[in-house]
């Protein structure tokens, strides 16, 4: 039980996220990377769906930019919410995930 | 996980937050909570009770209590100096309540936030059976320091048992530990016969690497007390089961002051 790492520190470094976990790993991921697999409802169907070619960008997209968080927040002892640039703030990315999409070091 | 999940409640006065689950169902939960949070008050700590099984309260039975008027009545209601907190109190539990998951949701929901729990040592809460959404909700919701879960020695109770775990581990509320009720029945003679199997709890225990609170006999005075509205630690103190419940109490009160898990980081931007 005990067994699973948990973060000690998070920083946000420019594009990146860097994790440094308790058994002495440190992770790093692009934050596109992260907004890209958000794991709500919503998103998981999103992807589900063949590619459009024709998808326009939501304004709100379009002025945001590189996806990059506004806050991510712990939730309970297992995982974290993110509030993005773009206004999406539904994701919740338990410590299993961001351990898995992070390059370990 | 889902859209809507559940932000996390906050308990300023209550220091620790222990829920009390098992797999399976007429295991023993129920009584377990109502006698350990006795215990932990006879041990002289502040203890609330919360029955957070909607569809089957127990709490106002076992401490010979009923329905009430909610206009009149401030919640918790205090019974032997612990306060308690139950759909019981509100609701008729002979009519079945038929609502669904958000909506029990919530009312658990509101006990936490909308009670005013005052200065807790301990706050106990009495889970409902299984591991579907109210649960996972809960364990979401509330400010859990950990959960005990109750099983009985017999593999049908240890299958579902291990699942309980499983859920907590999945949200990381730490597990204080197994206990195992009704483990065997001691004739006057001290003979101990066990009636449901042996050694499951313990098993279960050491394969999920969490601590085993020990054992609870068989006694047939528990359900008695029960109808008559008195947990058996105050009533028979000197039963062996009491006592079994107030070295309970202990284990459990270490176990949950024990400094764990320290809360997640907060991103450095
Ligand atoms: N150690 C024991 N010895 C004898 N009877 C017991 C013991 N523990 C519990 N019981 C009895 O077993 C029955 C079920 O107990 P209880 O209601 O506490 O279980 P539960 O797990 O909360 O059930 P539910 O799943 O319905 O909520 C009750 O009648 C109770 O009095
Ligand atoms: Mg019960
Ligand atoms: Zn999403």
């Amino acid at each position: 039980m005990a067994t699973d790492p948990t973060p000690v520190t998070l920083k946000r470094e420019g594009d990146l996220l860097k994790i440094e976990w308790n058994d002495g790993i440190t992770t790093t991921v692009p934050w596109k990377t992260l907004r890209a697999k958000c794991p709500c409802a919503t998103c998981i169907e999103e992807r589900k769906k063949p590619a459009d070619p024709f998808r326009i960008l939501t304004s709100q997209e379009v002025e945001a930019g590189a996806p990059l968080p506004l806050a991510m927040l712990p939730v309970g002892h297992y995982a974290y919410k993110i509030a993005w640039n773009d206004g999406h703030d539904t994701g919740i990315y338990p410590l299993t995930l961001l351990r898995e999409l992070g390059d370990k070091k | 996980m889902n859209a809507q999940m559940p932000s996390k409640v906050s308990l300023p006065g209550v220091k620790q937050v222990i829920a009390v689950a098992s797999g399976k169902g007429g295991v023993g939960k129920s009584t377990v909570a109502a006698n350990l949070a006795m215990a932990l008050h006879i041990s002289g700590h502040a203890v609330g009770l919360m029955d957070a099984d909607i569809y089957g309260p127990s709490v106002p039975i076992m401490f010979g209590l009923g329905m009430v008027d909610p206009k009149t009545t401030v919640f918790p209601i205090e019974k032997y100096g612990i306060r308690l907190m139950s759909m019981g109190f509100l609701v008729d539990v002979n009519q079945a309540v038929i609502w669904r998951g958000p909506k029990v949701a919530q009312a658990v929901q509101s006990f936490l936030t909308q009670i005013d729990w005052g200065q807790l040592d301990y706050l106990i809460i009495d889970l409902p059976p299984g591991t579907g959404d109210a649960q996972l909700t809960l364990s979401q919701s509330a400010p859990l320091t950990g959960a005990v879960v109750v099983t009985t020695p017999g593999e049908v109770s240890l299958i579902d048992a291990r699942k309980g775990v499983k859920m907590f581990g999945e949200v990381r509320v730490p597990i204080l530990g197994i206990v195992e009720n009704m483990s065997y029945f001691e004739d006057a003679t001290g003979t101990k016969t066990p009636i449901f199997g042996v050694g499951g709890g313990a098993r279960l225990a050491q394969e999920s690497d969490v601590a085993f609170l020990g054992e609870l006999p068989i006694d047939p005075r528990v359900a008695q007390c029960c109808d008559q509205g008195e947990p058996i630690v105050r009533k028979y103190p000197d039963a062996a089961i009491a006592r079994s419940y107030m070295a309970l109490a202990k284990t459990v009160a270490d176990a949950a002051n024990k400094p764990t898990a320290t809360a997640l980081p907060f991103l450095q931007l």
